[in-house]
Parts: C-alpha cells; sequence; structure tokens
C-alpha cells in the first residue's frame, strides 16, 4: 500500500483546466480545494502507475504553480 | 459501514491535507479519517533536504519508518511538505547500502591499487589512523619551532551541511582543537560561501536578519538566480499564497534563463550571465538619481565603502587570469562618501544597463522603481546564481546597497534573504564554523584572542590551535594532486561529484599513492568508489541530531530507526577515532608539558571525555514527553549523553556570559526538544525574529523605530561599492555558448539517496541538455537526440531537451548535476570568487555538437 495526499496549488481562473489534467493521471483523486484554488488530492499505486511517477507528472501539468505534499503511507518495504 | 485500511489511510491523508490548505472537505470523508491510527509510532524531523528546514512527523513501525507527514505545528512549513519529503521514508531503503567498512586490499593487506574487502571497524581505523600519523609526524617535523599562526598540516576533512550541530563541532575539535589541523571545510563551501562573506562586510555577524514571516508581511517578492519553485518549494507555496491574496503584490524573477518560477513572475527577466552586477548598480543609481533614498535611514545606519577591483580568480596562482590581476584575492575595504559611491555607480544608467544585459528597458526601470517605491516592502531572495559567482561577495552586497539606501532591511517584509542549498549549511558549517577560518559562534583562528577563549572551552594548552587558515575546499584537491596534504576525509557528501574539474584537480590527487582518502557515505557513490577506505554511515533520522535553517531556527530530532548492519553515525566515527592518537603523537613536546596531565592520554580523552561532554547520564534509552522510547547508539556505546554533552559545551561559545561575540545565544538542549526550533539570538527563552531591530531583538534597546548593525563596532552597515568585471571566460568562436550548471527538483544534490527510489529514478533518469530550439537546430540536433558537450575541460554527452521545465535562451545550455553517470562537473573550470573562495558553477564556456 503506497499513498499520498498532496496540495496543488493553480491559479484560481485555471481550476478546471488543471482537475482534468490531473484526473488523466493514474490513481489520482481529486477530494476538494476548488474554490480556493488548492486542489486536495490522494495518489496511490495502481498497476503500473507508481505514486512517484504521478508526482513528477503533476507537476508538469499546465497552470500547477505549485504541489506541496502533505502525507504518505508505504509499507512497501515492510512487506517484502 | 466497514471500512478498508487502504480508504481509512486514503481519507486520513486527504483530510490533513485539507487542514493544512484551509479547505473543507465533505463529512463522508473526515468521518473516516477520525479512526485511530494502529501501530505507529509518530515523532517529530526535520527533513534532511535542502535549507527550508520543515518539520516532518515521522511514522515508525517495526523497527522501520513506514509514514511521513507536514508537521501541521511547524512554523515553517504548517503541515505542508515539498515532493522531496516522499522519499525521506525511502531513501534509507536503497539495495546497495553500505552496511561494513571498506578497504582496499591486496594480499590481505591494504592496497591503493587493491579491491575492496570487508573490514572490521577496527581494522579500518588501525589503517587509516597508521596513515594519519605518518603524516602527522612529517607536520611535526616541518612545524617544529614554528610559532602557532604558521602551523601547516598534512591531513584534512571535508564536511558537510548536512551534517547535524553536534557531527560539526566533533569535527572541528577533533581537526582543529586535536590534530591542529585547519583543513576542515565543509561542501557549503560550494554552497554559501559568497553569502556568508558578504554578511560579514556588510553586518560583521553572519546570517540573515530576517526571516520567512517576510514571507507573508511583503509586497513584492525579487529572486535574484534563485530557482524556489524547485528548490525551495514549501516557501514558493507560501510565497505563492501573498502573491495570489494580497491586492497589489508582485512577483520580480531574474535568471539567465527561463525556470519554473517564471509561471508567478509579473516581472520575468532573464539576463545575460554576470550582468546582475550591472543591473544592481543600475538600481543604485536609478535611486540617487530620482533622489528616492531615505536620507535619515543613511545618516544614522550606513558607511558608504568600496573594495579593490581586479581582484582575479581564485585559480592556481600561475595561470595567467591570476598573473594579470593587479588585487588577486584583496578585500579590504576603503571608506569613501556619498559622493563618491553616488558617482561611482553614476556610469550603470539605464541604456548601459540594457546594453550589457540584454534585458528590455522597460522591465528594468519596472525593477528599479519598485525597490525606489518608499511604500512597497520588498524581500529579495537569492541561491546559488548569486553565490555560484566569480564576484559572488561583490553581488551580495551590491543587493544590500540597494535594500540599505531605502532602508528597507530588519523589519517585517522588507529582508534582504540568502537561501540555504542544505538542512544545516547555517546551524552546522557556519554557527559552528567548520570552515578553514573559524572557530564556533564567528570566532576565527587568525585573531590570538578568540583561540585563546577557544582553547579556555577545550580546556587545551594555551598555544594548541593553529592560526594559519587551512586549505579551502578547492585548495584541498590541489594539495592532493600536489602531494602536499596526504591524508583526507571526507563525510556526508558526494565530493567527487559535487566538486569542480574533476579530471584535472580531483580525481588526480585521490588516487595519488602518496595519498591515504576516506570515504563516510550511505551509499557507494561516486567518491566512496574513488576511496581508499569507505566507512558506512547511519543517516537522518538513524541517529539523533540537530540541524539550524536558513532562518536562524535550530530543531532537533531524536533517533528512530537503527542504522542497517555496522554502518554508524559521522559522530560516532570523529569520536570513535579520536582514540587511535594519544597526546605524544600529535602534539609537540612544549605543548604537552603546559598540561602534562594529558601525557599518555588520548585525543579522545581530552575533547569528549573531558568532565564537560561526558556530564550527562544516559539511562539506556531516551523518552519523550508523551512516554515513548528511543534509542541513541552513540551514547549507548559511549556511556553518556553524547549529544548533549556536546551541544552543553557548544554553547559556552555563543551563550555563556563572558563569550567575545554576542548575538548568537541560544536555548538549553532541552527546551529545541520540545519546541519546533527556535530563532537565535535565544535570550532568556524568546527567539529572535528580526535581528538590529529594537523591539524584536534582545541586543538592540529601544524600540521599533531603533536599529543597531551590532555586529560592527559602529553600530552601522556598510554599503559597499564594486563594479562589473567580466567572469573567467565567456563564450568566443570555438566555444560558443554558456554553460551552466545546476539542480532539479525531483533529485537532491548529486543523487546519492534520491536516485536510489526506483520510480524516481525511472521518472528522471539521465540528466538532458536543456537548449533552446534555435541553438539546437543550427547544430542539427533535434529533441531526444544524443549531443556531445564540450569545454577545455573535457567532454560528456548527453539528450537534447527544448521543451521541458527550463527555458534557455539561444547561447546558454543548462545542465543538472545530479547524474553520476555523466559527471557535468568535470566541465567546470575551478575559478572561484576569490574572497569567497566558492566555485562559479553558472558561468563556463561550451560547445555542442551531434554525436
Amino acid at each position: 500500500m503506497n499513498i499520498c495526499s498532496l496540495i496543488v496549488h493553480t491559479r484560481p481562473d485555471r481550476v478546471r483546466v488543471v482537475e482534468q489534467g490531473l484526473l488523466d493521471l493514474p490513481g489520482v483523486e481529486i477530494h476538494g480545494g476548488r474554490a480556493e484554488g488548492k486542489l486536495i488530492v490522494t495518489v496511490e499505486d495502481v498497476g503500473q502507475g507508481k505514486v512517484a511517477d504521478t508526482l513528477t507528472s503533476i507537476n508538469r501539468v499546465e497552470g500547477v504553480i505549485n504541489t506541496v505534499l502533505i502525507y504518505h503511507y508505504d509499507e512497501g518495504h515492510l512487506e517484502k | 459501514m466497514k471500512i478498508t485500511r487502504r480508504e481509512f489511510i486514503k481519507s486520513q491523508a486527504a483530510v490533513v491535507a485539507a487542514t493544512a490548505a484551509g479547505v473543507t472537505l465533505p463529512l463522508s470523508t473526515t468521518a473516516i479519517a477520525e479512526k485511530g491510527d494502529e501501530g505507529v509510532r509518530w515523532d517529530k524531523a526535520p527533513c534532511r533536504f535542502c535549507g527550508t528546514g520543515c518539520s516532518v512527523l515521522v511514522g515508525t513501525k517495526d523497527g522501520k519508518i513506514v509514514a511521513s507527514q507536514g508537521d501541521p505545528e511547524a512554523p515553517v512549513n504548517r503541515g505542508l511538505n515539498c515532493i522531496k519529503g516522499y522519499f525521506l521514508p525511502k531513501i534509507m531503503y536503497g539495495q546497495d547500502r553500505l552496511t561494513q567498512p571498506l578497504l582496499r586490499k591486496k594480499d590481505g593487506q591494504y592496497a591503493k591499487d587493491g579491491e575492496f574487502e570487508p573490514v572490521s571497524w577496527d581494522e579500518a581505523f588501525d589503517v587509516m589512523a597508521t596513515k594519519w600519523k605518518e603524516a602527522i609526524a612529517k607536520d611535526l617535523k616541518d612545524n617544529a619551532d614554528k610559532p602557532a599562526d604558521q602551523l601547516t598540516s598534512r591531513v584534512g576533512m571535508f564536511g558537510s551541511g548536512q551534517w547535524t550541530v553536534w557531527e560539526g563541532y566533533a569535527a572541528s575539535k577533533l581537526m582543529k582543537g586535536g590534530l591542529r589541523s585547519n583543513n576542515l571545510d565543509p561542501n557549503a563551501r560550494h554552497c554559501m560561501a559568497s553569502a556568508v562573506v558578504a554578511f560579514i562586510r556588510a553586518f560583521g555577524i553572519d546570517e540573515p536578519m530576517g526571516c520567512y514571516d517576510d514571507l507573508e508581511h511583503a509586497d513584492a517578492f525579487v529572486l535574484w538566480g534563485a530557482n524556489m519553485a524547485e528548490m525551495h518549494p514549501i516557501l514558493w507555496s507560501r510565497l505563492t499564497d501573498t502573491r495570489l491574496t494580497k491586492p497589489g503584490c508582485e512577483v520580480h524573477v531574474l535568471s539567465t534563463f527561463e525556470n519554473r518560477c517564471f509561471e508567478l513572475a509579473d516581472n520575468p527577466i532573464v539576463f545575460i550571465p554576470h550582468t546582475d552586477l550591472t543591473i544592481l548598480n543600475y538600481i543604485a543609481n536609478y535611486i540617487i538619481q530620482n533622489k528616492a533614498y531615505n536620507q535619515a535611514f543613511i545618516d544614522q545606519h550606513v558607511n558608504f565603502t568600496k573594495t579593490p577591483t581586479d581582484i582575479g580568480y581564485g585559480l592556481r596562482p600561475e595561470h595567467p587570469l591570476e598573473q594579470a590581476a593587479k588585487n588577486a584575492g584583496k578585500g579590504k575595504l576603503t571608506r569613501i562618501g556619498f559622493e563618491e559611491y553616488a558617482e561611482s555607480v553614476s556610469p550603470y544608467t539605464l541604456d548601459k544597463a540594457h546594453e550589457m544585459s540584454g534585458v528590455p528597458k522597460e522591465q528594468l526601470e519596472r525593477l528599479a522603481k519598485l525597490y525606489a517605491d518608499p511604500n512597497k516592502k520588498i524581500a529579495s531572495y537569492w541561491t546559488m546564481g548569486f553565490n555560484q559567482h566569480t564576484r559572488g561577495v561583490w553581488v551580495n552586497g551590491l543587493l544590500y546597497n540597494v535594500h540599505l539606501l531605502m532602508g528597507k532591511i530588519s523589519e517585517p517584509g522588507n529582508s534582504p534573504f540568502s537561501l540555504t542549498g542544505q538542512p544545516s549549511a547555517c546551524g552546522t558549517a557556519r554557527e559552528v564554523g567548520t570552515f578553514v577560518h573559524r572557530l564556533p559562534a564567528d570566532l576565527v583562528v587568525k585573531k590570538p584572542a578568540h583561540r585563546a577563549f577557544s582553547e579556555g572551552v577545550w580546556q587545551l594548552p594555551e598555544g594548541t590551535l593553529n592560526g594559519k587558515v587551512g586549505y579551502h575546499a578547492v585548495v584541498m584537491q590541489r594539495m592532493l594532486k600536489d602531494g602536499k596534504m596526504n591524508c583526507y576525509w571526507q563525510l556526508c557528501n558526494n565530493n567527487m561529484q559535487a566538486g569542480p574539474n574533476i579530471n584535472e584537480e580531483m580525481y588526480p590527487g585521490w588516487r595519488n599513492p602518496d595519498n591515504f582518502i576516506t570515504v563516510s557515505d550511505p551509499y557507494p557513490t561516486v567518491s566512496a568508489q574513488a576511496a581508499d577506505l569507505v566507512l558506512p554511515t547511519a543517516m537522518w533520522v538513524e541517529k539523533e541530531g540537530a540541524y539550524g535553517n536558513a532562518e536562524r531556527r535550530t530543531q532537533f530530532w531524536r533517533e528512530q530507526v537503527a542504522a542497517p548492519g555496522e554502518a554508524k553515525s559521522d559522530l560516532w566515527q570523529i569520536m570513535e577515532f579520536a582514540k587511535h592518537f594519544k597526546a605524544e603523537e600529535v602534539w609537540p613536546e612544549e605543548l604537552i608539558a603546559k598540561k602534562p596531565e594529558y601525557r599518555g592520554k588520548t585525543l579522545y580523552d581530552i575533547l569528549f571525555a573531558n568532565g564537560t561532554v561526558d556530564k550527562f547520564p544516559y539511562e539506556g534509552k531516551i523518552l519523550d514527553d508523551r512516554g515513548n522510547e528511543y534509542q541513541n547508539h552513540e551514547s549507548e556505546y559511549f556511556g553518556y549523553y553524547v549529544q548533549k554533552g556536546l551541544f552543553e559545551e557548544y554553547r559556552l561559545f555563543n551563550s555563556a556570559p563572558d563569550i567575545p561575540k554576542k548575538g548568537h545565544e541560544m536555548a538549553e538542549f532541552d527546551t529545541y526538544h520540545k519546541v519546533r526550533g527556535q530563532r537565535w539570538p535565544v535570550v532568556d527563552g524568546k527567539e529572535t525574529l528580526w535581528r538590529f531591530r529594537g523591539g524584536y531583538d534582545p541586543h538592540v534597546a529601544g524600540d521599533r523605530t531603533a536599529l543597531d548593525f551590532y555586529g560592527n563596532p559602529d553600530g552601522r552597515a556598510n554599503i559597499i561599492f564594486a563594479p562589473y568585471e567580466p567572469p573567467a571566460e565567456s563564450p568566443d568562436k570555438e566555444y560558443d555558448l554558456w554553460l551552466c550548471t545546476g539542480r532539479v527538483l525531483e533529485h537532491w544534490h548529486s543523487g546519492s539517496m534520491t536516485r536510489r527510489v526506483p520510480e524516481l529514478y525511472r521518472a528522471v533518469p539521465d540528466a538532458v541538455l536543456f537548449m533552446h530550439k534555435k541553438d539546437a537546430r543550427k547544430r542539427r540536433l533535434r529533441d531526444g537526440q544524443m549531443a556531445k558537450i564540450t569545454t577545455p575541460r573535457g567532454e560528456i554527452t548527453a539528450r537534447v531537451e527544448t521543451r521541458g521545465r527550463n527555458r534557455p535562451p539561444e547561447g546558454l545550455v543548462f545542465i543538472p548535476w545530479f547524474d553520476a553517470s555523466r559527471l557535468v562537473n568535470k566541465l567546470i573550470l575551478d575559478a572561484t570568487d576569490p574572497l569567497s573562495k566558492q566555485t562559479d558553477f553558472k558561468k563556463n564556456i561550451c560547445k555542442v555538437a551531434k554525436v
């Protein structure tokens, strides 16, 4: 299980575009924050879509000003 | 309602994110998250990456780190955590973690040309100490009858701005107090030495007067060679918040190429490399021409001075550029008047600034007007663009000039602020003073009174400390190559990848048969592979630690998990190594005669089991306020609370009543384990937000209109005129492009840790060559094709990228240096700022061709 949450900061007028860009990425869910331009996002491992790859991709989504990570849970190395 | 553990973790993740963002989530999400978290022990620790100093909550389960969360109680990051925080729990679990000492051997014996074999700590240190003693025996001969300020040394240590405070302190004690060698320098030399020298020249005391609170107080922000969006994302996030919520707030971004900060820039400025010197003098000139300066402030708080010019480039003395320099390495300030200063900046007109920098006039004027507006509070930030600069000290000073002319300093929102790159470049390298010229708390080896005070605190015989400044980072490498330094111990950094001119000035010295090279590292880095002895290191929360961030905040953490195998902290290594030297093996007879009780004692006995460091008992475990238990491997081994003893002895330098330099006071050890850090000076339990200002700084009498730059004897700050002078090299017919190196968001510095996170390695595996489309086309190159980059020092190949996050203008290329498979620093000239000795990694010349 590998899950993390982030705040994705966008210009308020570009929230919709960014939201669409994020939802195209694997393992992404948006929980709120549209009105504030601070999207509350969780990312988890799904099949080939690894969290770290998705995080990198989020930064490249057009209109994203900044991404901050809040919480990360990873039991991967315990299971090995 | 039945919920899975996955749903629970996800809801909790979303809720803490929403709390940090001040966003309300639907009730269904919050309800799930309200259940407790089983089996995870949470404790705070500062992040071990950049100099921001975010606090992170670390979740431990079954002896391993399983979770991390931005610390909601931390004033720095307020629950936020940048994307690098994602790697924190993972960096300790790379597949190739070093777990035992490795020595080059042949036929069972140490051999320079041997292969690495596992050895015990005893064997490792025995071999290493033998080599060090051979070198020191030669020093004792060379130094016989020399006065204390002329001692040379053949041993050296290269430390780190990622060391904990006590690691730096113990290293300084061993090298300077024990081995009488000032050849101790940190990798912070490559990072912020220019900022330090500029602080001392302008204010007589190191580190910023402001703090991160300025991010909310300022009306405008100016970035001078700092890619905050990628390198200091949490501060960038706070800046972004202010920009988007405060009416009239604006952001000016200056860089030699477009980076991610340009997304938010109201005034995006790309200038020709090195002309920041010109632009800043133009702004000063604009302020004077328009009589916008703050006359009262200038009259009361400022001296006008100038600095010697034509000062060379810190290259070897025989280099033609040094031979040609009239005042190589000189920096003594001369007092001038306001009139002479005004005259000196007067040639820097708008026309000239535009011509030299290539920046449109209206953009330059907009920037100058902003600084000249008495009603705008301005925070200026800089990092490597200013510091890795052959005129880095000058350019730092030119920015202070602008702030001082306007009196925009030392108050909420008005803040020239040097951002640091490493988590404890301030707390360890600068405050403890692990530089070749420094002693703890801003004391310097050159001053006999400072040496005498330090000898007193350390209970050393009078005359023990060496008064001759040692070999700094770049000169250390030259001295290894020349055989003048023979033993070198590198800890907590990867200099064989990070240092300049690897092929010509570094590698030859490491493999010089006369030399013995030790590298302490958690992973087999390029440095480790080039060494003779590799020592496995405990990292981050595998030890108890303390860091000091860029805003003077000291933060502690406890040991959370055990290091793998036989890996030990650098602190343990330094203290244990000290046991291998007897006083008579490293000190001359006349020195021991002054303290005969030290005869037969080891340096460990003299420096660490000295009644002060070993004063606090260790009860077999460390307890926090909530009853959680933690281990502490150094204290377990040495038999006393090592970190506490070292810190309390260090406080005798910065907080005792009789100290030579006030202004660095810190709280007692136990305080820092309870609070989310405090910003020094800490006096009577109170931290200091804005230094030099009455009402904030305990050393300044009076209310908030009172100012005292008490670092200087006359209480005034220095405005220092310095002109434009060209960089060490500029593009010519053959090498027709500027080469700039730097970092990327995903990888921390040389990638020793982050490249070992598999998903991350996959995401950004290789350094690419960022270049302008037209430059690529001219060379018949397309995106993704391999190009050969050549400088007078060497060549590497990399894939071309014309559409990435960094968009250089025509004439400049950018390559990140995290990639161990293409060592871009072998292309870099070892030219430094002649005053700060910091290398310019930003302005080399190169040519690019299709492979």
